[in-house]
C-alpha cells in the first residue's frame, strides 16, 4: 500500500491537468477542481510523509519502479524523508497559493490555463523531490520551467513578456548544462540510476571507473542548479521573474521551485557523490570528495547572495520588488548551512547544517508565501504595491495587516514563530563551524549572516511603517478587502505560529531528513538496484 | 504544389498509423506517428490555405471575422490534446486497478484471427494512442495559430 502511495503526489496533480483542462467550458466546476487538486496534493504529501517517515513503523524510504522495469535500468521514484520533507514545503505554499489564485487572478484570466500549468508546476517539483534517476530529474525541472515561463509571462505585457524571455534564456542555458553533466555523468559511470551511481561512485575500482571527471561533472551540475535556487551571481532572472508573475505564482517560485535547487544540491552532493574520493590526478583538491570543492564555492556565494538580496530588499519601492530581493537573500540564509555542512570535519555539524537549511527552507516557504499573498491581497484591494501610495492599511484592515505582521516576524526570526528555529539552527551552525574551525573566513561568515539579518529587520520594518501605518491614503481609503483572502492568509500565518510552538515534531522530521540525506547506504538499499553486484 | 500534396497526404497518414501501430516493440511510437500526421496536415495547409479542411472536407461553412482561437479547427485541436492527454494518464492508472506500478504495461496475443492469423494487443498501444493525440492536437493548434496570424 505504502509502494503506490509514492506516486500519489505525481499521480494527484497529473489527473489535476486533465481535470483542470477538459473543464474550461465549466468555469466554476474547473475553480473547483484545480481546488480540490490543490487539497488532494496536499493530502497526498501527508499520506507519503506520514506512511514513510512519520507513522510509528514506517519503513524511512521507499522506492517504486514505474512500470514494474527494475531499478537501474528501469526509473525509480524514491520517497525518503528527505523526499518526504521537501514535498511538504512545496505542499505547505501549494495549498494556499491555488486557493488564492481563484480569489486572486481575474476570472477571465483564470480560464485561459492557468489551472492546468499551476499543476504541471506543482507536477514538475513532485516529481523533481521523488525521483531517483538523474536524467529523469532533469526532465523534471524541465516539466516545473515549461510551466514557470508561461506563468511568468501570463500577464503578457511587454515587462512580462521581458521577464519571461530572461527568464527562459538563461534557464535553457542552464538545462544545457545540466544535460550535458548528466550526460558526462552517465559516460563516466554508466548508470544514471542515483543509487546505483552512489555505489559505483563509493567503490570506483570494483566497476572500473576512473571518478576524475565526476568533479568537473558536478561543478556543472552545481552551476546548474545554483542558478534555478536564484544564488548570486546567478541572481539576476529573480525580481523581473517575481513581479511578472501573478503573485500566488511569485509565491510558489520563491517558496518551492527555488528549493528543488537547494534539494538537488543536497540530494547530489550529500547521497550520490559524498562516496568519492579523489585521485593524484586532480590538482588543487587536497583531500576528500566533491563535498570539498563545493564548500567553499556554496559557502561565498552564500554569503554573496545575503548580502546583494538584503541591500537590494531595503531599497525597492514596492512591496514585491522587495520581497523578490529579499527571497535571494534568504535562500543565501539556506546555502550558507549547506555550505558549513559540506565542510564540515565532523559527523554532528553535518547534520545540524542540513538540519539548519531544510528548517529554513519550510520557514522561508511559509513566510515568504504568507507575505507574497498579502502582496496580492493588498494589491487586489487598492490596485497597487507601491510603498509609497499605500499608507494606513492596518487601520483599514486589521486581519491582512496581522498576517503581513506575522509573515515579517517570522522572517526576522521572532520567537515563538518557525523563522525563530530557522534563523537560530543557521546561526548555531555557523557558530559551530566558526568553533570548529575558528579562521577569519567563517568569522566573516558570521558577521554576514547577523548583517543580513539587521537588514531583514530594516527592510521588513520599512515595508511595515510604509504601507500598514500613518495616514490612509485614497487608495487605501477606497480599498475593499475581499474576506476571502484574508481568510486564506490568516491560516497561513496560524500555521506559522503554531508550527512555531510545536517545533518539536517538525525538528525530528527535519532530523530524519538530514539522517537521509547522509545515508548513502540506506538509500542505496531501499534503492536497490540489482546492477549494482555485477549482475 | 496541390497536386504534389493530393498524391502524398494519403501516404504519410498510412506511414503514421503503421508507425503508431508497431511502435510498442518497433521503432515508431505515437510522438513519430503524430509528427508525422501533423506534417500531413501542414502540407494541406501550405498548398490549400487554413480553411479547407473545414469547407472543403467538411463542408462546413466558416465564419469570417472572428479570432484564430475561436476557429472551429482550433477547438476540436485542443480537444483532441486533452482527449490524449487524459488517455494517456488513464493508461497509466488503469495499471494501478490491478496492483501494479503506475505504467505497467502488458499483451496478449490473440489467436486464429481471419488472414492474420495472430495479432498482439498491446496495453501499450493505449498509451501510445493517448501521447499520438496529444502531439497531434498540441502540433496542430501551434501551426494554426501561428499560421493564421
Amino acid at each position: 500500500m505504502t509502494d503506490q502511495l509514492v506516486t500519489a503526489p505525481v499521480l494527484v496533480a497529473l489527473v489535476s491537468i486533465v481535470l483542470t483542462l477538459s473543464l474550461r467550458r465549466w468555469p466554476r466546476l474547473q475553480r473547483a477542481a484545480s481546488v480540490a487538486g490543490g487539497v488532494g496534493y496536499a493530502v497526498a504529501v501527508a499520506l507519503v510523509a506520514w506512511g514513510v517517515v512519520l507513522a510509528p513503523n514506517a519503513p524511512g524510504a521507499v522506492a517504486y519502479q514505474i512500470g514494474g522495469w527494475p531499478a537501474p535500468f528501469g526509473i525509480t521514484l524514491v520517497a525518503d524523508a528527505l523526499s518526504a520533507f521537501m514535498l511538504v514545503v512545496a505542499a505547505s505554499v501549494g495549498l494556499p497559493a491555488v486557493v488564492l489564485s481563484v480569489l486572486f487572478i481575474d476570472v477571465d484570466n483564470q480560464r485561459v490555463f492557468y489551472h492546468p500549468l499551476f499543476h504541471s508546476l506543482l507536477l514538475g517539483i513532485a516529481g523533481a523531490f521523488l525521483t531517483g534517476d538523474l536524467f529523469n530529474l532533469f526532465v523534471w525541472f524541465e516539466v516545473m520551467l515549461m510551466a514557470s515561463y508561461v506563468l511568468v509571462a501570463f500577464y503578457s505585457g511587454a515587462q512580462h513578456t521581458a521577464a519571461a524571455f530572461r527568464y527562459l534564456v538563461l534557464n535553457v542555458i542552464g538545462g544545457v548544462f545540466l544535460l550535458l553533466a548528466v550526460g558526462g555523468l552517465y559516460a563516466t559511470t554508466g548508470t544514471l540510476n542515483m543509487a546505483d551511481m552512489a555505489q559505483r561512485l563509493a567503490d570506483p575500482g570494483a566497476y572500473g571507473i576512473d571518478p576524475a571527471p565526476v568533479f568537473g561533472l558536478s561543478a556543472l551540475l552545481f552551476a546548474a542548479f545554483a542558478l534555478k535556487a536564484g544564488l548570486v551571481p546567478f541572481q539576476f532572472w529573480v525580481p523581473g521573474a517575481y513581479r511578472a508573475a501573478p503573485l500566488p505564482v511569485s509565491a510558489m517560485l520563491a517558496g518551492a521551485s527555488k528549493k528543488v535547487g537547494i534539494y538537488a544540491i543536497i540530494r547530489l552532493y550529500f547521497t550520490v557523490f559524498s562516496g568519492t574520493s579523489a585521485s593524484a590526478s586532480v590538482p588543487w583538491i587536497a583531500d576528500g570528495s566533491p563535498l570539498s570543492v563545493l564548500a567553499p564555492g556554496l559557502l561565498i556565494m552564500g554569503v554573496a547572495s545575503v548580502l546583494v538580496g538584503a541591500l537590494g530588499a531595503v531599497s525597492r519601492d514596492t512591496i514585491e520588488g522587495m520581497l523578490a530581493y529579499s527571497s535571494i537573500g534568504q535562500v543565501g540564509f539556506i546555502a550558507v548551512p549547506v555550505a558549513i555542512a559540506a565542510g564540515a570535519g565532523s559527523e554532528e555539524l553535518r547534520h545540524l547544517g542540513i538540519v539548519a537549511a531544510l528548517v529554513y527552507a519550510l520557514h522561508h516557504a511559509l513566510a515568504k508565501g504568507l507575505l507574497f499573498f498579502s502582496a496580492a491581497a493588498v494589491r487586489s484591494a487598492t490596485g497597487t504595491n507601491r510603498m509609497a501610495e499605500l499608507s494606513g492599511l492596518a487601520s483599514r484592515s486589521p486581519a491582512l495587516a496581522g498576517a503581513f505582521f506575522v509573515g515579517s516576524l517570522s522572517l526576522v526570526g521572532v520567537p515563538p514563530l518557525t523563522g525563530f528555529f530557522g534563523k537560530f539552527l543557521v546561526f548555531a551552525t555557523a557558530a559551530d563551524g566558526y568553533a570548529a574551525d575558528p579562521a577569519v573566513g567563517s568569522g566573516a561568515v558570521l558577521l554576514v549572516l547577523l548583517l543580513g539579518a539587521l537588514l531583514t529587520i530594516l527592510y521588513t520594518t520599512r515595508a511595515w511603517v510604509g504601507s500598514f501605518w500613518g495616514p490612509k491614503t485614497p487608495s487605501v481609503e477606497a480599498a475593499t478587502v475581499d474576506r476571502g483572502q484574508v481568510a486564506v492568509l490568516v491560516a497561513v500565518a496560524a500555521a506559522i505560529i503554531l508550527l512555531g510552538i510545536g517545533f518539536d515534531p517538525v525538528y525530528r522530521f527535519a532530523s530524519a531528513a538530514a539522517d537521509a540525506a547522509v545515508d548513502t547506504n540506506g538509500y542505496v538499499d531501499a534503492v536497490d538496484p540489482a546492477g549494482g553486484d555485477g549482475s | 504544389m496541390k497536386t504534389t500534396a493530393r498524391i502524398v497526404v494519403p501516404i504519410v497518414l498510412v506511414v503514421a498509423v503503421s508507425l503508431l501501430l508497431q511502435g510498442h516493440n518497433l521503432p515508431g511510437g505515437g510522438f513519430i506517428g503524430g509528427v508525422l500526421t501533423t506534417a500531413a496536415f501542414a502540407l494541406i495547409y501550405v498548398a490549400y490555405g487554413l480553411d479547407y479542411l473545414e469547407i472543403g472536407v467538411l463542408g462546413r461553412e466558416v465564419e469570417s471575422g472572428t479570432g484564430i482561437f475561436e476557429h472551429r479547427s482550433v477547438t476540436a485541436y485542443k480537444r483532441t490534446f486533452v482527449f490524449g492527454l487524459a488517455v494517456a494518464v488513464g493508461s497509466g492508472l488503469a495499471a494501478l486497478a490491478f496492483d501494479e506500478p503506475f505504467l505497467t504495461q502488458t499483451y496478449t496475443i490473440v489467436e486464429h484471427v481471419p488472414i492474420y492469423h495472430e495479432i498482439e494487443l498491446a496495453s501499450a498501444l493505449v498509451f501510445d494512442v493517448g501521447v499520438y493525440f496529444v502531439v497531434v492536437g498540441g502540433l496542430l493548434t501551434i501551426l494554426s495559430v501561428v499560421g493564421g496570424e
